[in-house]
């Protein structure tokens, strides 16, 4: 019954939402906005939805998350349009879909790519979408139960795990990044005594970092810098004819349709990992399960279909943890979790009864926002194609001047630009050095939540650790910090195989003995036949 | 990213620099309150505002040290001592002055300009179509004479911007002159804009480019700003010449 009331309510808000003209047009314009920022290789969904912030400030909740869920999902399938038609990923989730659609494209058939990226985009979200409905109040219930042991733990679990799978070269670059972020967020006064730390007698800093300007800067600053150091060019587009939605297709795929966005959503859930994870793991679970992996990047359409779906359904994943624990899922939920909090909605365990109404509205959005992308890439990809033919020295300088008017303009600030600007010079020479962005700004959104729930765990155990190994929960998070720490160093690596051997060793028995068993058999066997002969 | 060869050898110095930025940490977490007392409240240790910055600069400490001996066993001390010999030969300024570092300080420079001078004092417009012009100059003409002359321009003018604010002419200026330091402005984008059209006169495609640059750098800012001044109600950082004329359209119709 609790069910079908469930949905009930869930159409009546989807209903409503698409029956207000106001969110339709921001919907239909931040959806295209999003396949813009997506489709303009050097600009990410990230970027957009962090410029797209600072215009949603003005706004009542409920259309700002329709403005921001409606970029992010636009930007993760606009993506797709660089990658098939000039062979550079649009943004890093598209990358997997260049492998085939590119060559797809170069047969003459870019139209049925894009068409086809177009719906299994579609249905990801709504797959996605699907799963923030229907497991969010069983993590909601289930997050309640946590203790400041848990939510500590929780945090730090979050930037360990990001740093683990996010780093490009080694794990503790990854790792650093994370704790450096964790510095940025104890710059201010502490919330439980309100001592001043690292302000060095700014009054500024004294109510802390800004989150979102220094989100602008970490991902803004080092994306213009890159692009317009290393002479980046977009390439000659590939032709194509009409888009087809690829229907027929879709019917023959539904299994690997289901699989990839298993996957989308399963990756999305995992804290700081984003869209491009996704897509790599689910093309590689097509390519492996494949009867014909030989066709993979060659132009296969289960290539370009499982890329896709995994990646948009990694939305809805990333939503489930930052919906129900306050942790983002992806790098533009960690920009979601900052706008959330400028408008007044904290995620966390409390959602459901503070704003019992929001996953069900987040969910409806994802819906209307999968609807109005596959209506717009249906109608409109032959014209947002040609912003591929805007040189980017023409559009980054322009996403500079947003940057910074945006960053400004959240808290009419300009503090925040003389902030945001280091951050983002300093981000620019980490990712230079193989260190990853999304950890860092991850610390800086978790840094508060881990130092309060650690302070505030030790004062109600006496300064004693013993919980953390008392608690299920708690020792499972600690169980799983250590694993993924410990199972990155070769020493680990080495005593897991030498474990191993043994193990097997154990199940199978020793070859060597065994032909020594053979051979004494043998003789044995030998020697009675000699012996009989001479009896007889 | 750099090569992993390159990327080792840097991660050297980095683990160093980040090693001490750790211990620094540490170093300012110890003159916290521990145990005395602070708002009234007597401290323990698992309650010190110290606590979370020990951890965070204990962990930076440990992870740097891992990083540089990571480095360091990948690279070996004889690769060390010959990349020290390098940073210490004259290849390193031959290497700071390479085309792709002159262009990154030229992207630091325009942001630092803008953020910390141009904003706060001269009215966005200006500073934006300025900061535009001079971006869209440098890197879509794509030209590596043509950059360092008008870098060298672009840094004439800041240089001068930053005597006349440090030695407080903009504001007696400004008793004599409404909007002194906007009209300066103003004079040094028509006196850039005619030195890079100087500079291109003579070649056809980076006319063309010239036109567009100077289309897209005086449009942007007035498709942008005005979202945010007059639909969103956000005052721009420094408001005035352009902001002026156009409160006066913007009051005068609607």
């Amino acid at each position: 019954m609790m069910l079908f009331e469930r949905i009930g309510s869930y159409f009546e808000m989807v209903f409503h939402l698409a029956s207000d003209p106001i969110n339709v047009v921001v919907l239909f314009g931040s959806v295209l906005l999003g396949i813009i920022f997506g489709a303009m290789p050097g600009l990410t969904s990230t970027l957009g939805v962090a410029l797209l912030t600072s215009l949603t400030y003005g706004m009542d909740t409920a259309t700002a998350m329709v403005c921001l869920l409606a970029i992010y999902v636009g930007g993760t399938y606009g993506g797709s349009y660089a990658s098939i038609l000039v062979n550079i990923p649009g943004t890093a989730a598209a990358a997997a879909t260049a492998l085939d659609g590119y060559p797809l494209a170069c047969k003459g058939e870019g139209g049925r790519a894009i068409g086809l990226s177009t719906t299994t985009s579609a249905i990801g979200t709504i797959i996605g979408m699907l799963f923030v409905v229907s497991i969010s109040p069983i993590i909601s219930h289930f997050a309640l139960q946590f203790t400041s042991f848990e939510f500590f733990l929780l945090a730090f679990f979050g930037i360990v795990i990001s740093g683990t799978l996010t780093s490009p070269d080694l794990v503790i670059k990854g790792w650093i990044a994370g704790f450096l972020g964790l510095f940025l967020a104890c710059v201010g006064r502490d919330r439980l005594q309100f001592f001043p730390r690292f302000t060095f007698g700014i009054p500024e800093l004294d109510s802390g970092i800004e989150v979102v300007p220094v989100l602008i800067g970490a991902f803004g600053i080092p994306q213009i810098i890159q692009v317009l150091k290393d002479r980046f060019q977009i390439g000659e587009t590939q032709k194509f004819q009409k888009i087809l939605p690829e229907f027929g297709t879709i019917v023959r795929n539904i299994p690997k349709i289901v699989r990839s966005a298993l996957i989308g959503v399963g990756i999305g859930a995992v804290p700081g990992i984003g869209e491009d994870i996704a897509a790599w793991v689910s093309y590689g679970a097509a390519k492996n399960t494949s009867k014909n992996p030989e066709r993979f990047g060659k132009g296969e359409y289960a290539g370009v279909l499982s890329a896709e779906t995994a990646n948009n359904a990694c939305v809805g994943g990333a939503m489930i943890p930052l919906l129900n624990l306050g942790i983002p899922g992806s790098p533009p939920a960690v920009m979601l979790l900052g706008a959330l909090m400028l408008h007044g909605v904290t995620p966390g365990p409390m959602i459901t009864f503070e704003h019992p109404t929001f996953i069900l509205e987040v969910a409806s959005i994802l819906l209307l926002a999968s609807c109005a992308m596959w209506v717009s890439g249906m109608l409109l990809a032959k014209q947002v194609v040609k912003v591929l033919r805007i040189p980017p020295p023409l559009f980054m300088p322009i996403i500079g001047v947003l940057c910074i008017i945006g960053s400004y303009s959240l808290g009419i600030n300009i503090f925040n630009l003389y902030l945001m600007l280091p951050v983002g010079i300093i981000c620019y020479f980490l990712t230079e050095m193989g260190y990853p962005i999304a950890p860092l700004v991850i610390g800086v959104i978790l840094g508060p939540m881990a130092d309060e729930n650690l302070r505030r765990a030790l004062m109600v155990s006496q300064g004693s650790f013993l919980p953390v190994f008392t608690r299920p929960v708690s020792l499972i998070l600690f169980i799983l910090i250590v694993w993924t720490v410990v199972s990155q160093f070769q020493f680990f690596r080495d005593f897991k195989d030498r474990l191993g051997e043994k193990l097997r060793r154990k199940k199978r028995p020793d070859l060597s003995s065994m032909n020594k068993d053979l051979k004494h058999n043998t003789n044995r066997v030998a020697h009675n036949r000699q012996r009989r002969r001479q009896f007889s | 990213m750099m090569e992993k060869e390159r990327l080792r050898k840097a991660d050297i110095f980095v683990s160093v620099l980040i090693f001490l930025f750790g211990a620094w940490i540490v170093k300012q977490a110890f003159k916290m309150p521990m145990k005395d007392s602070w708002g009234g409240v007597m401290n323990v240790w698992f309650v010190s505002p110290a606590l979370f910055p020990l951890l965070v600069g204990t962990m930076v400490i440990i992870l740097a040290t891992l990083l540089c001996r990571t480095a360091l066993k990948t690279v070996g001390t004889e690769e060390l001592v010959r990349t020290i010999r390098w940073l210490l030969s004259r290849h390193v300024i031959q290497y700071l002055v390479s085309e792709p570092i002159l262009r990154f300080y030229t992207i630091v420079i325009l942001f630092l300009s803008l953020v910390y001078m141009n904003i706060p004092r001269i009215d966005f417009f200006l500073s934006s179509i300025l900061f535009l012009i001079v971006f869209f100059t440098i890197f879509y003409f794509d030209d590596p004479v043509l950059l360092k002359k008008l870098l060298f321009l672009y840094l004439a003018g800041v240089m001068g911007f930053v005597i006349y604010f440090a030695a407080g002419l903009d504001s007696s200026l400004a008793k004599v002159l409404p909007y002194a330091s906007d009209l300066l402005a103003l004079w040094f984008i028509l006196a850039y804009c005619f030195y890079a059209w100087i500079l291109v006169r003579s070649n056809p495609k980076l006319r063309k480019k010239f036109r567009t640059s100077l289309v897209v750098a005086v449009s942007a800012p007035f498709i942008c700003a005005p979202i945010f001044k007059y639909f969103l109600l956000v005052p721009l950082p420094a408001e005035g010449l352009i902001v002026a004329l156009l409160d006066r359209i913007w009051y005068l119709e609607f």
